[in-house]
């Protein structure tokens, strides 16, 4: 579900409502896990994306992760930690190495699940945003929970303000005022489990097959919400996230690490933090 | 109760809330003020008279302070189709309670757009006679308002003082410190510390606003009547948030 806002005539509404309905009942038909589509133009364009990431973030960022999601029950909320066995066995199907683009399709290697989770979300954004602009509608955001694109101006005729939902308190860790720019965060807060005390995320890091370590939240921000929702993904994995963020210059990050440390990365943007 | 008398036992209250400020806004807002022990019992039909004039297609609701009837009104609401939101998102019926000072008849009123909204139909008064009929003096006090807006859950940060009509300062929250003003009808002082500001002194007969709790929240207000005096925490306001 989505929050959407714009400013129009209420036909100009309910047509734009409409409009961003049907894009995102298009990407949860293409994109969702028990999805089987790999020829449609979507799935192609947007897999090229993907792989791009895939490149620059040395295998950080991977589609390929579905298996790992499944072993740890993330896909049914059948939450546990995997025996060692299943994790070798699911780090066999691993890596978009194992993925090839033939005759139009994609040809995925056994046991390859993909999750566009890191990625779709995003992509849902920028369309929706691109269909309303040519709409004529100026100005606007459309929120897809943790990701968002704003453009225009909002109401006061500002930047739009957006809280960044803090990753341990309620509230926010600080306010981003953006415009004409998309926003993703990605947080070990958003989907987990504990177990004999330990925190077990939804993020995982695809070269280990274990959640990801060292941070709390990620947020991007910058021109496409599809890269900004997989770039979050890719720096929250990584350990060296300033390396994969010089190759995106048009983007900005806001890393919370573990300790509750708050660091920006990137193109500089203006945050404000709330403590 | 008349509506006259009503606002005025208002007026004495604590507004904790930032709901009745805000209802100058000029937009299509309603707010219902209902005095009463069991707000549940009217609560519905209530706000089935303000959905004829705001948010007709209104569907989600908050509560933005713990409420003594809470999981009755949320029931009530949920049975009508509506959906309750928590965390930072958008919602339609923000619902606070205060608790007033001296118990007052049961009653209620509502204001629409900044102003007394003088509605009247067979079963607004119905209701009216039924509150009054049946049901004992009550402190409690359900402010139910109807305006599309943000949950701030975030803290404030500085805090708006003014007195006799005017602003006399506005104070960053984060510096610790103790104020005292003289407005025309007496005196009062503040105190601010931890992000938070308090009434810590006022000449006022009542001491409501002494009694109510701090305020850190943007639009949180603590209002002295008697003293023409309130302070409201300020900004930053946001459009929306995620993550």
């Amino acid at each position: 579900m989505c929050e959407l806002k714009v400013f129009c005539s209420p036909s100009q509404f309910k047509a734009a409502k409409e409009a961003v309905n049907a894009v995102f009942t298009d990407i949860e038909a293409h994109f969702s896990p028990e999805s089987t589509d790999y020829s449609s133009e979507i799935v192609l364009s947007l897999y090229q994306k993907a792989y791009t990431l895939y490149l620059d973030s040395g295998g950080k960022f991977d589609i390929s992760v579905g298996a790992l999601s499944k072993i740890w029950g993330f896909h049914d909320q059948s939450y546990r930690v995997p025996t060692l066995e299943e994790l070798d066995g699911a780090m066999r199907s691993v890596g978009m190495d194992k993925i090839q683009i033939r005759d139009g399709r994609l040809i995925l290697a056994p046991g390859v699940q993909l999750d566009w989770g890191g990625i779709a979300k995003g992509y849902g954004l920028d369309l929706a945003a691109n269909i309303l602009k040519t709409k004529g509608l100026s100005n606007g955001f459309v929120n897809a929970g943790g990701d968002l694109y704003c453009w225009g101006t909002n109401p006061d005729g500002g930047s739009w303000r957006i809280g960044i939902k803090h990753p341990r308190k309620s509230g926010f860790s600080g306010i981003l005022s953006i415009s004409d720019e998309g926003a993703a965060t990605t947080g070990d807060y958003q989907r987990f489990f504990i177990e004999n005390g330990t925190r077990y995320h939804h993020v995982f890091d695809p070269h280990s097959g274990f959640p990801a370590k060292g941070k709390q939240s990620v947020t991007v921000v910058g021109p496409e919400a599809t890269f900004c929702d997989a770039l979050s993904t890719a720096l929250f994995v990584s350990a060296h996230p300033g390396s994969i963020l010089d190759k995106y210059p048009r983007y900005s990050a806001i890393i919370i690490d573990s300790d509750g440390n708050l660091t920006t990365l990137g193109k500089p943007v203006i945050f404000v933090s709330v403590e | 109760m008349d509506r006259r008398r009503f606002f005025q036992t208002l007026l004495a209250a604590p507004l904790l809330a930032p709901l009745f400020g805000e209802t100058g806004s000029g937009l299509k807002d309603c707010t219902l003020y209902l005095i009463g022990e069991n707000p549940h019992v009217f609560f519905y039909p209530l706000l089935e008279e303000m959905q004829k004039v705001a948010l007709p297609q209104a569907k989600y609701f908050h509560f933005l302070h713990p409420h003594p009837q809470q999981h009755l009104l949320r029931g009530i609401l949920l049975t009508h189709g509506w959906q309750e939101k928590v965390g930072p998102t958008q919602i339609d019926l923000a619902i606070s309670f205060c608790r007033l000072k001296n118990k007052a008849a049961p009653s209620f009123s509502f204001v629409k757009s900044g102003q007394i909204w003088d509605a009247r139909s067979w079963t607004l008064r119905s209701i009216w006679k039924e509150m009054n009929q049946n049901n004992p003096p009550s402190s409690c006090l359900t402010i139910a308002s109807l305006m599309g807006r943000t949950i701030e859950t975030h803290k404030g940060e500085s805090i708006l003082l003014c007195a006799d009509g005017r602003k006399r300062e506005e104070l960053s929250l984060k510096e610790e410190r103790r104020l005292s003003f003289s407005t025309h009808k007496g005196h009062i002082s503040i105190q601010i510390a931890g992000g938070e500001a308090r009434v810590s002194d006022s000449s006022c007969r009542g001491k409501v606003c002494l009694y109510s709790p701090p305020i850190s929240h943007p639009g949180e207000r603590i209002i002295c009547a008697p003293n023409h005096f309130f302070m409201e925490i300020q900004g930053p306001s946001l459009d929306t948030a995620i993550g």
